[in-house]
């Protein structure tokens, strides 16, 4: 399977074996995290209904271990975030890269996580989904809409225990055209122990 | 009996029952290869017209046939001479006397209403049986709830209250940390009885605690008590004053006179309980859940009704804003280190506190149903006693669970004790939907709304509800006894059932469900608990049944009903055999055209395959798929129904074998592909994206709704509005999304309205409100006050979704269409489903190229 593959190669030239990590996917809804999670879990797109309870899944990639917990995305739902904010290792903001219109909103609670005391050294993965959309918008519009100009740097040497720099980085994707999103995740990885 | 027609729809409205085949083939090597369950969904208080079931309960006991093993009950279908006064039991063909008042009127012109040919149901009330007085409701309130769910649920409640009988008895208990039983017959100012919340609490315990132990003093004071919490910071401790009582009251009557009060003397009490309804005060740590003891507060309200109550109705409603996280019944840890269990965790028993959790509510059940054990195990004698020994000991206590949260409560875990006893869920994400505040008042309907008056005239409705007009639905205690003709037996039921282990001789060694049994507890009951009943036919091949010989069915249900009195409602069945024709040489013979499986030369189809009702044998095997994943791995269930469709279609299609062209089915069997295609697709299959608690929650009403909803559930009818004529039902397909229609789907439990993005952009720029477009405003209307008669007859009411295509919420519909135009695919037409999942079309195809295999 390729994502055993690719993650297996990545984390065994990092050394990760035996780790155990927590993951959260979070976004406003239909931003595609359920479907992001069922790609990674069994490599096919499926048509889901908005999410009600977390959905919680364990991905076995190579000697990593991610417990996944996808959200619901609605504005109620988002109430429950926090309550899965403790011992967190690593967070997944997926956005809508065509829905313009909700770019300040997600802005807004991408801006509340950051600022969250419980996930202040977790790191995060932006992923601006949806690319196979012509209309939708290029990193730099969504970085920009997310006030994310400055970001930790996709090639930028990772030292863990010496973090002078939040974390945080942009990558587009298509998760129905199983496109962009590998590339953020071989980024997060980096930072998963 | 060659090709009779089988008007399934007048089957269900005049007996309440749907049959998977009505024709029965008479022995068991031909009823296996039917391959489609051969079974009855029977819905025991279904309303029946005025035409086929007396329009009001008899008010005597049935006659029944004197055979110890049979006690079938009098019904059209005996035999009757009038001459010797003689009726013939058609399950035991014993002869049985007529009692006397009976025999000197009877006449083939002077029939009691059981014999009217026409009343295949009848409904008896028990004089024999003392009424058990008006039904009693224990509010079980979760105070760690948010303070704006606490209001509205307060409200909610409040409003219940103006609509309860008069008479009915309420008792309220909070809960958070601790327990509270709340002493409404305590006048002037609130009164509670704190009671610790780390374990489970019998009658007798409860009723110490209470001060209800009857006579002795109850060791009380604050903190005293075994059960007694050290007071909450910051509050006061409370006195528990020494209850001035005499020592002759037995601890039943003190529990009436002080926390189980008719709603007509305790209501302001009651409602300024409510209106101060605070939340728990405990302080909750950072790391930490808040403490819950949903368990325990379930077992200090069953107590209650034991002590008070023991076989008089009653429901616990526990109304729930999340999981229980401390004492019995804890489904997670206080530690949000720990997480909730997830599928995963379940699959591999990883979940420590899951299986003690499931047991503890289990047993909270059988409490209910062993209590009255004592008292019936003295009826011994004949198997009659026996039985009606064993029916007293079902409870007539119901738990009701309304889980309004927005992550997982434990409904999985207790799910046993509310389908053990016939309780009602519902599942929302807030106090303040009208999911849970409408569904919490449809509880209570009565007779009156009762929607059999649907045509508008208002004799039909008041006749349909006979003398139970004004009353509520609600009964309680129901059990349901199955007897059959000799010629078949019973396999067992899947819905709310717990057997009775009642082996008759007519109980078959092959289980379905709640087998080894031909009685089974229900419970609370209403007028759409459906039950499923399978059968295994066990006449030997070796004897074809005499030509004319028929098969019976009599389902015994006894409930009390709200009124406080004890019904037995009596429904009779009658169908044909079908002696398949000797199989000689039908390996040898070459198939004609267009016959794969009547190849035997023979013209006419068999009538087994004219009398296939698809609908009901889809959602007989949809329950049997549903229970078998309880103890299977979900991909085997999936497998095992593959496997069934295409040995039914290599059965009853017409075929050239090896020829997949050639295949076609008859109209009986043209939806049933199509069904199970959906049902493997449905929620209650597939586990991705439903947390353990949705799964429990979409199977239980499953197995609970009759055959109509139970569809709706498994393929959700779609309905298209557009300028070009009045709604059209459309195939659920995502070539029904055009961007000039409006599309209402109904899933039972979601209601969607769906605009295609064109109607969706003249709504926008407001062409609705101009007068010029009045045609555009009826359009999008219509399918709003169609959704809203749909949402009015359901219940759980549905959450009714109003969105535009490629906006969030229109996934509601998308992912339940048929994929065949996706993200992959060339043609226009339709709207993109993005998905790798088989269309139907390529589903048939499979099908097709399987079943014809020879």
């Amino acid at each position: 399977m390729f994502l055993v593959n690719w993650f297996y190669d990545t984390l065994a030239s990092l050394g990760l074996y035996h780790k155990n990590a927590k993951i959260l996917f979070l976004g406003l809804d239909n931003a595609g995290k359920t479907t992001l999670l069922h790609m990674l879990k069994e490599n096919r797109v499926q048509a889901h209904v908005p999410t009600l309870h977390p959905n919680t899944d364990e991905l076995i990639v190579g000697q990593l271990k991610l417990k996944t917990f996808d959200l619901g995305g609605h504005e109620t739902a988002r109430r429950l975030w926090q309550d899965y904010f403790t011992t967190v290792d690593g967070v997944v903001y997926l956005v809508d890269a065509i829905d313009r219109g909700r770019f300040p909103e997600a802005k807004k609670e991408l801006d509340a996580l950051l600022t969250s005391d419980e996930l202040q050294d977790v790191p995060f993965l932006v992923l601006g989904n949806k690319i196979d959309m012509p209309s939708a918008a290029s990193e730099e519009e969504l970085k920009y809409a997310l006030g994310l100009m400055d970001t930790y740097g996709k090639d930028s040497k990772v030292d863990k225990n010496n973090l002078t720099v939040r974390p945080i980085e942009v990558y587009m994707c298509s998760v129905v055209r199983r496109m962009g999103y590998k590339d953020g995740f071989q980024w997060l990885s980096q930072f998963l122990s | 009996m060659q090709g009779e027609h089988w008007d399934v729809t007048t089957s269900e409205e005049q007996s309440g029952t749907r049959l998977s085949f009505h024709c029965w083939p008479s022995n068991r090597l031909e009823a296996t290869r039917c391959v489609a369950p051969i079974g009855a969904l029977y819905t025991p208080l279904k309303k029946l017209p005025a035409y086929c079931s007396p329009p009001s309960a008899l008010q005597y006991d049935p006659v029944r046939c004197s055979t110890a093993t049979c006690h079938a009950v009098l019904n059209p279908y005996c035999q009757v001479d009038y001459r010797t006064k003689l009726w013939t039991c058609p399950f035991c063909l014993n002869r049985n006397h007529f009692p006397p008042h009976y025999a000197e009127n009877i006449s083939e012109v002077n029939l009691p209403a059981e014999l009217i040919p026409q009343f295949g149901t009848v409904e008896y009330e028990l004089p024999s049986i003392p009424p058990a007085g008006p039904p009693a409701f224990v509010f079980c309130i979760d105070t760690c709830a948010h303070v704006e769910e606490l209001a509205e649920l307060a409200d909610s409640i409040q409003q219940i209250l103006n609509i309860l009988p008069e008479d009915s008895l309420v008792g309220l208990i909070t809960f958070g940390t601790n327990v509270q039983v709340h002493e409404l017959g305590f006048e002037g100012m609130p009164k509670a009885y704190v009671i610790r919340g780390n374990k489970e609490y019998g009658p007798q315990k409860v009723g110490q605690l209470l001060g209800c132990s009857g006579g002795g003093a109850p060791g009380v004071g604050a903190g005293g008590g075994a059960g007694m919490p050290p007071p909450p910071p910051g509050q006061q401790p409370q006195m528990h004053q020494q209850q001035q009582q005499s020592p002759f009251e037995s601890p039943s009557t003190q529990v009436l006179r002080r926390f189980l009060l008719p709603v007509s003397e305790c209501a302001l009490t009651l409602e300024s309980v409510l209106d101060d309804l605070r939340k728990d005060p405990w302080p909750i740590p950072s790391d930490k859940r808040v403490a819950r003891c949903t368990g325990c507060a379930l077992s200090v309200a069953t107590s209650l009704l034991d002590l008070a109550l023991p076989r008089r109705g009653a429901r616990i409603m526990m109304f729930v804003g999340g999981p229980c996280t401390s004492g019995p019944g804890a489904i997670v840890s206080r530690l949000k280190t720990e997480d909730m269990r997830s599928h995963a965790d379940l699959g591999r028993n990883a979940e420590p506190l899951h299986q003690p959790a499931c047991e503890f509510y289990a047993g909270l059940s059988k409490r209910h149903h062993i209590k009255e054990g004592g008292k019936s195990a003295g009826g011994k004698g004949s198997t009659t006693q026996a039985v009606a020994a064993n029916a007293d000991a079902t409870s007539c206590h119901v738990v009701d669970i309304f889980a309004c949260s927005l992550d997982q409560v434990g409904i999985l875990e207790m799910g046993e004790l509310v389908e053990a006893t016939g309780g009602y869920m519902v599942l929302g994400d807030s106090f303040g939907q009208s999911v849970f505040k409408e569904s919490l008042r449809r509880v209570f309907r009565t007779y009156d709304e009762d929607a059999m008056g649907a045509d508008g005239d208002p004799n039909a409705a008041a006749a349909a509800a006979g003398g139970d007009a004004g009353l509520m639905q609600m009964a309680f205690g129901a059990t349901l006894e199955v007897l059959t003709s000799r010629e078949f037996k019973v396999s067992g039921a899947i819905g709310p059932v717990t057997s009775l282990g009642k082996k008759s001789p007519n109980v078959s060694d092959l289980e379905v469900g709640k087998g080894g049994t031909n009685a089974w507890s229900l419970g609370g009951i209403d007028p759409g608990t459906t039950i499923a009943v399978y059968f295994d036919i066990t006449n030997p091949g070796t004897s074809p049944l005499p030509e004319g010989k028929r098969r019976y069915i009599q389902f015994l249900t006894k409930y009390q009903h709200s009124n406080g009195r004890t019904r037995l409602r009596v429904t009779t069945l009658c169908g044909p055999w079908y002696n398949p024709p000797p199989e000689s040489d039908k390996s040898n013979a070459p198939p004609p055209s267009g016959g794969g499986y009547m190849s035997n030369g023979m013209e006419q189809p068999s009538p087994v395959k004219m009398s296939f009702d698809q609908e009901a044998a889809a959602v007989l095997l949809a329950r049997v798929a549903v229970e078998r994943t309880e103890k299977e791995d979900v991909a085997d269930v999936l497998r095992w129904i593959d496997r069934s469709l295409i040995r039914l279609c290599a059965k009853f299609a017409d075929y050239t074998p090896d020829d997949p062209n050639s295949f076609r089915l008859s109209p009986e069997f043209g939806l049933f592909p199509q069904f199970l295609f959906h049902l493997r697709r449905s929620q209650f299959l597939q586990l991705f994206n439903s947390s353990p608690d949705e799964a429990a929650y979409y199977r239980y009403i499953l197995n609970k709704e009759n055959t109509t909803n139970s569809l709706v559930m498994i393929q959700p009818t779609l309905l298209s509005y557009s300028f070009n004529g009045p709604p059209q039902p459309a195939l659920l397909d995502s070539q029904s999304v055009q961007p000039d229609t409006i599309l209402l789907l109904d899933t039972f439990f979601h209601v969607v309205v769906f605009h295609g993005e064109t109607c969706a952009a003249w709504r926008e720029q407001r062409y609705h409100e101009q007068e010029e477009h009045v045609a555009f405003r009826n359009l999008l209307e219509a399918p709003q006050a169609d959704a809203q008669m749909i949402m009015d007859n359901r219940f759980p009411v549905p959450r009714y979704i109003v969105c535009d295509q490629h906006k969030s919420e229109a996934r509601f519909l998308m992912a339940k269409l048929n994929p065949s135009v996706t993200h992959n695919s060339e043609g226009m037409g339709g709207a993109q489903v993005f998905t790798d999942d088989v269309s139907l079309r390529v589903f048939m195809e499979h099908l097709m190229k399987l079943a014809v295999q020879s």
